[in-house]
Order: structure tokens, then C-alpha cells, then sequence
């Protein structure tokens, strides 16, 4: 079963598109995960990532394209018999059975004996730590525990891939950030394949290899997270992770170089879909961005300058955070490592300074209709999964 | 019952209270109406019935007495001609309600997981809405599409199936498929609910872990969904086995039951005290039943269990 090419461990998605109705949910999506690779699906509510997970686990069909886990075709093949195991969102651990009952479920199924199941249900819980819960009903457990539960219980069949459905959305967030870290530990001593669906950047960002961003179906961009973060391949992408001051303006000749009514902003590079006179978005991350009083009242025409007022100040921790009103009712975020932030105050006037490695380039079309599909995803936070009741 | 919430605290605390304790009501309080109601719209009239059953008609215009007390009643409602309607009684309960139960949890089941989500809604209707006609005029209904030249019988024959008038109005089967008729939807509404509470995440991970449909359906499914589909089995039985009205229109002489003769003890025959130990009888034969059925159910699934069970020996 297993090729050369596609080894145990491999998923490869190719062309997989998904309707439901007329609603197209996945749109010709081709994806390649390497064998225990932490790789996660990353975007809002109804962008696809879900119903793509649930293709790999066999809960839906694709209406076209292929589908291989480990080199084996499983289209058509129903989720008991594909050698991936999935960690549900609301965990779905079963209310009539113990803790030891529940993570044993799998090895039953296949009619392991009795001291096998014994032994391995031990040894699966001690990997989650949760051993001494054994006899306990799933009811009488904290969420945090819960979950691993759920991972024991995924785990016991020693999968080729696991799937996790957004497990950590139902935890608090200090106990989401020490899940990420002991979720990430596992996965790199299991060596197993992690598929991780996700709408929250930051867990997406601290655990995976690599980021499928996706958006209304498809995606927007596989990579490491580094890259995402550093060059993101679309407006969407730069809009979507972290944060962006995003400043208007026209295209010049020069490609690289964009002329707006706050003065010229210098791009390390032009985005392939520019032309001169074009309208077009820069897009600066606010960590990016440098402020310091302006001395004297000389207005500056240096390119990456920005002039301004300080109309806010917040304390983030780390960091300081300035918000700077640079005119046309448009403002700069700026965040500042705290030991060297200036010393600025609500009504200070501000030189805003950023290198032109920092700066990316979109057309304005694309970086506008971005910026409303973000805005749209951020009000509409995934609905939690619920069964139609009467 | 009576026992105040100051007979168990000892010592009794010194707390300043601003209203005298006599005030005070304790918590049980809450529950007194309903025990008011219950007590006497149940225990009453059914230790009425008791001490009935245990008298005697004492003359043609007495309809009880209990200055003599003995259990002739009870030899009496058990003498062949009786026993023979008890008999009945069960064959019918119980087939009725297995046969209730063979329509209702696949009907149930695909309600609640197959069909599709926007007809739910009337789907459910059309089983609720037999219930808005009067009991009786549903159950006359049946008399028309049974009789000897009726729809069905006429139906049967036409087809070629039957070369006879049907002859089953009036009898034990006629009695049957008017309480499956009546009471199905009893069993098909607990159960839908029942169903539809068992969540798709669960049984998407018994199928995730493994398990096919049927094992997804006895190890998850059925054991989630058992309180709906136990209330359902108990609000068919137990009425179905005290109904009168559809033995009374359909059964005839063939198709006596236990509530009937109850009722003809009562109004016809005016003999409380035989009356009331055959209602006595009934509860009894009903009581003794679905514990039967408890054990057997529960020794059923014993394999399902040991199999399921799994304790981890020691603990760290």
C-alpha cells in the first residue's frame, strides 16, 4: 500500500473540491503533508477548513478530486476503516463509559485481547498524564481534561495521521497555552502526523511546521510560519496574521515605490499584480513601525516618514503600543519593546519611521475585499457545533 | 417525612434571626402540593381499591362491603372465566407493545438521523396529528376499515389475496391493531427525542475510533438513547394494558380485556369489591411484567457489559 513517494504518514489532497447543495465549501484544494509533519489549517468560520478534515476522516465525501492517505486512495473508504483518528472539537467523549472504557473504545472495536487492552489503555494514559482518572466518568472531568482524554482516546490506534478539530477552542487561555506546548511535545516524540484546524492564529502559529491559510474554500498560502508572517503571498494573509497598518496610495513607475497623500512609501519589492497609476495598499506591521519626537516643525518628504499625533497609549506587557493620527481620519499602530519605548504622551507630536524590508505592496481591489473578509471573520467567531434540536 | 431540619443539627445554633422560627418552614415545603395531589388523586383511591378488593357484595342493591374481610375477591377474579381475559390482556400487552417497539426504533432512528432536517417538522406532525381526533372516533375509524366488507377486507380481495369476506373485527387481532394504532406514537416521540439527543460528534467518533454501524449503534447509540426508549416502552404498556375502549369498539366477546371487565364489574355488574380485585390483579400482573422484562434486559446486555468493562488494576 505504501509507495515510496507517499510514505506512512503522508496525506496528499489533490484538486478535492466539496458542494454541498449548490455551496461550494471546499474549492479545488490540492495539499501535500509530509509524514509526521504538524501542519494546520488555519482561517474563519466557513472557510472550508472544518469539512477538509472531515474529508480526511471520512464524515463527507469530496464530489471531485482524490485523496491519499499513506499512499492509499480513501475515497469511499468509511471512517472505520482509514488508519487516521480525529480529536473532536467538544471532545465527544462517551457519557456511559470511564475514562479507561472510553480511550479502550478503539482497541475493542478491533478485538484486541483484554490484556493487551489493558496494558496499552495504561500506557495511553500515562502518555496524557492520566492515569490515576481512570475509573472516573468523563462528566467528572475538568475541560483541560477532558481533552487529553480525547487525545489518548485518538491516539490508541497509533494512527498515521491525527486530526484535531479546533481541540483547544473550549479551554481558557492559560490552559490553551500550556496544551499548545504539551500538544507540540507529543506530536514531535509520537512522530505522528498532526492535521490541526484552527481559526486562532496564535495556536496556529506557535505549533506548526507549516500554516495552510485558507479563505472562503481555498488556500491563500502554505508555509512555514516565519514566511507567512515575514512575506505573506496576498493582502488577506498580511490582514489575517498579526496585525497591519494599511496605507493607500497610487503606483509610480517604479514599481516598488508608492506615492500616498502621507508622502512616498518605499516596498522591498513589487507584488506581481501591480501596474504604474495603479491604486494600491501598503501593508506595515505595527512592530515594524519606529516613533520618536519630531524635533522642530520641518515636514519631512523622506519616503517611509510619516508625521503625526499621539491620540493613544496602551500598555500591552511587552509592549507599548501607540496609536498615532497621521490625518485624513487615518491612524498608525505602532508597538514598542518596553525597556527601549519613548517616553510619549496622548497630544506629542511623532515622527513614524519603518525600513522598506517591512513594507509589502497589494493592489487596492484585493487588499479592501481582504480587509472586509477579515472584519467579517473577526465579528463572526465559529459558532460553536451544535445538533439541530427541536 | 416530618422529620425537621432542627432534628438533625445538634447542637442548635444561637444565630441571630430576625423571624421566630415557628415562621421558618422547612425546605420539603416546596414538594407539598404535589404530595397533597398526589396523595389524594392516587394513594388514596388506589388504598380505596385495596381495601375494596378484600369485601364482598353483600346483596343485589349493595355494591360493597368490608365487614367481612377475606381474598374470595382475588380466587374469584382468577377463576377460569376471568383468568382466560387476563390471559388476553397480556398476549396483547405484550405483543402490542413488541410490536411497537419493532415499528418505533427504526422509524425513531431514521427520524432522528436520516431524514432530512427540513421535513423533520412534518414528519413529526403527521404522527403527532392523529392525536388531535377523540380517542374513540379513531379507534370507530378502525371498525369501518375491518369490518367484512370494509376498505381492507374489499381491498384483499380484490387483489386476489383473500377469496373470503376478512373475518378479524371483533377479535384478539383487531384489539391489536388498534392499541399498536393508538399508542404507537407514545413510543415514536420519547424515542425520536431520546435519538436525537445522542449527539453526531459521538457517533462520529465511535465510527472514527473503528466501529461500523451496527457496533456504532449498540455500543453508543442504543445505551445513550435507553432512558427515551424505556419511558417509551412504559407510557405504551402500561396504559395499553388497562384500556378498555379499544377492546370495547373492536374486540367484542373474542377480544375481552382486563380493563373491560373491570369497567362491567363496576357499572354493569355493580360488584365493587370483584372489581376491585381485578384492578388489583392488573396492576400486579403489570408491576410483576415490566420487572420481568427489567431482569431479562438487563441480563441481556450482560455480555455487552463484560465486554465493555475495563478496570486498570493498580493506580499510580
Amino acid at each position: 500500500m505504501t509507495s515510496a513517494s507517499e510514505p506512512e504518514g503522508s496525506v496528499v489532497l489533490e484538486g478535492v473540491t466539496k458542494k454541498f447543495g449548490g455551496a461550494i465549501a471546499v474549492d479545488n484544494i490540492s495539499l501535500h503533508v509530509r509524514p509526521g509533519e504538524f501542519l494546520s489549517l488555519l482561517g474563519p468560520s466557513g472557510c472550508g477548513k472544518t469539512t477538509t478534515l472531515r474529508m480526511l476522516a471520512g464524515f463527507e465525501e469530496p464530489t471531485s478530486g482524490s485523496i491519499r492517505i499513506s499512499g492509499q486512495d480513501v475515497v469511499g473508504i468509511p471512517p472505520h476503516k482509514r488508519n487516521v483518528n480525529t480529536v473532536f472539537q467538544a471532545y465527544a467523549l462517551f457519557p456511559h463509559m470511564s475514562v479507561a472504557e472510553n480511550v479502550a473504545y478503539g482497541l475493542r472495536q478491533k478485538g484486541t485481547p483484554k490484556s493487551e487492552i489493558r496494558e496499552r489503555v495504561t500506557e495511553s494514559l500515562d502518555l496524557v498524564q492520566m492515569r490515576s482518572f481512570a475509573d472516573r466518568k468523563p462528566t467528572q472531568l475538568s475541560g483541560g481534561q477532558q481533552q487529553r482524554i480525547a487525545l489518548a482516546r485518538a491516539l490508541i490506534n497509533r494512527p498515521a495521521v491525527l486530526l484535531l478539530d479546533e481541540p483547544l477552542g473550549a479551554l481558557d487561555r492559560q490552559l490553551r497555552e500550556e496544551m499548545q506546548i504539551e500538544l507540540k511535545l507529543l506530536q514531535s516524540r509520537l512522530g505522528i502526523t498532526f492535521i490541526f484546524v484552527t481559526h486562532d492564529q496564535g495556536e496556529a502559529l506557535s505549533m506548526s511546521d507549516r500554516i495552510a491559510i485558507m479563505r472562503k474554500g481555498r488556500i491563500e498560502q502554505l508555509d512555514d510560519a516565519d514566511s507567512i508572517y515575514d512575506s505573506p503571498a496576498s493582502a488577506y494573509v498580511a490582514g489575517f496574521i498579526g496585525q497591519q497598518n494599511f496605507i493607500a496610495g497610487t503606483m509610480t513607475n517604479d514599481l516598488s515605490v508608492m506615492e500616498s497623500p502621507f508622502g512616498i512609501i518605499n516596498a522591498s519589492g513589487p507584488h506581481e499584480d501591480l501596474a504604474a497609476g495603479m491604486d494600491a495598499q501598503a501593508a506595515v506591521r505595527p512592530e515594524a513601525v519606529a516613533v520618536a519626537l519630531a524635533t522642530g516643525d520641518s515636514t519631512s518628504t523622506a519616503a517611509n516618514q510619516i508625521r503625526g499625533e499621539v491620540i493613544g497609549v496602551s500598555h500591552q506587557g511587552e509592549t507599548l503600543q501607540f496609536l498615532v493620527s497621521i490625518g485624513n481620519d487615518q491612524t498608525l499602530l505602532s508597538r514598542v519593546p518596553r525597556p527601549n519605548a519613548p517616553r510619549l504622551a496622548v497630544g506629542d507630536s511623532v515622527l513614524c519611521t519603518w525600513d522598506t524590508a517591512s513594507v509589502h505592496l497589494f493592489p487596492s481591489d484585493q487588499a479592501s475585499q481582504a480587509q472586509a473578509d477579515i472584519a467579517r471573520a473577526v465579528s463572526n467567531p465559529a459558532p460553536p457545533t451544535s445538533s439541530i434540536s427541536l | 417525612m416530618t422529620t425537621t431540619v432542627e432534628g438533625r443539627t445538634a447542637p442548635p445554633r444561637k444565630a441571630p434571626s430576625k423571624r421566630p422560627r415557628w415562621l421558618k418552614l422547612p425546605s420539603f415545603a416546596l414538594a407539598i402540593p404535589a404530595w397533597a395531589w398526589l396523595f389524594a388523586f392516587f394513594v388514596a383511591p388506589v388504598a380505596l381499591v385495596v381495601w375494596f378488593s378484600f369485601g364482598y357484595k353483600p346483596g343485589i342493591f349493595g355494591t360493597h362491603a368490608n365487614d367481612v374481610l377475606s381474598f374470595d375477591r382475588y380466587a374469584e377474579a382468577l377463576s377460569p372465566t376471568f383468568f382466560t381475559t387476563f390471559q388476553n390482556t397480556l398476549w396483547v400487552g405484550v405483543v402490542g407493545t413488541l410490536i411497537c417497539l419493532a415499528i418505533s426504533i427504526p422509524f425513531a432512528y431514521w427520524l432522528a438521523f436520516k431524514a432530512p432536517i427540513a421535513r423533520r417538522g412534518i414528519l413529526l406532525a403527521m404522527v403527532m396529528i392523529p392525536f388531535w381526533t377523540n380517542f374513540l372516533v379513531r379507534t370507530i375509524g378502525w371498525q369501518i376499515i375491518l369490518a367484512p366488507s370494509g376498505i381492507l377486507s374489499e381491498a384483499l380481495q380484490s387483489i386476489g389475496m383473500l377469496n373470503e369476506p376478512l373475518e378479524i373485527l371483533y377479535t384478539r387481532t383487531a384489539v391489536l391493531i388498534g392499541v399498536v394504532y393508538n399508542y404507537l406514537p407514545l413510543m415514536i416521540l420519547p424515542m425520536f427525542v431520546a435519538f436525537d439527543r445522542v449527539s453526531l460528534p459521538m457517533r462520529e467518533a465511535s465510527k472514527d475510533l473503528g466501529a461500523g454501524r451496527w457496533s456504532t449503534f449498540m455500543n453508543v447509540t442504543l445505551p445513550l438513547a435507553k432512558p427515551g426508549i424505556v419511558v417509551g416502552i412504559l407510557l405504551v404498556y402500561i396504559p395499553l394494558m388497562g384500556d378498555y375502549i379499544t377492546a370495547t369498539v373492536l374486540g367484542g366477546a373474542k377480544g375481552n380485556m382486563a380493563g373491560q371487565m373491570v369497567a362491567n364489574q363496576f357499572q354493569t355488574a355493580q360488584n365493587w369489591a370483584l372489581g376491585s380485585a381485578m384492578a388489583v390483579v392488573l396492576v400486579l400482573t403489570i408491576l410483576t411484567t415490566v420487572g420481568i422484562a427489567a431482569l431479562v434486559a438487563w441480563l441481556a446486555a450482560w455480555p455487552l457489559r463484560a465486554n465493555q468493562r475495563l478496570v486498570l488494576g493498580d493506580k499510580s
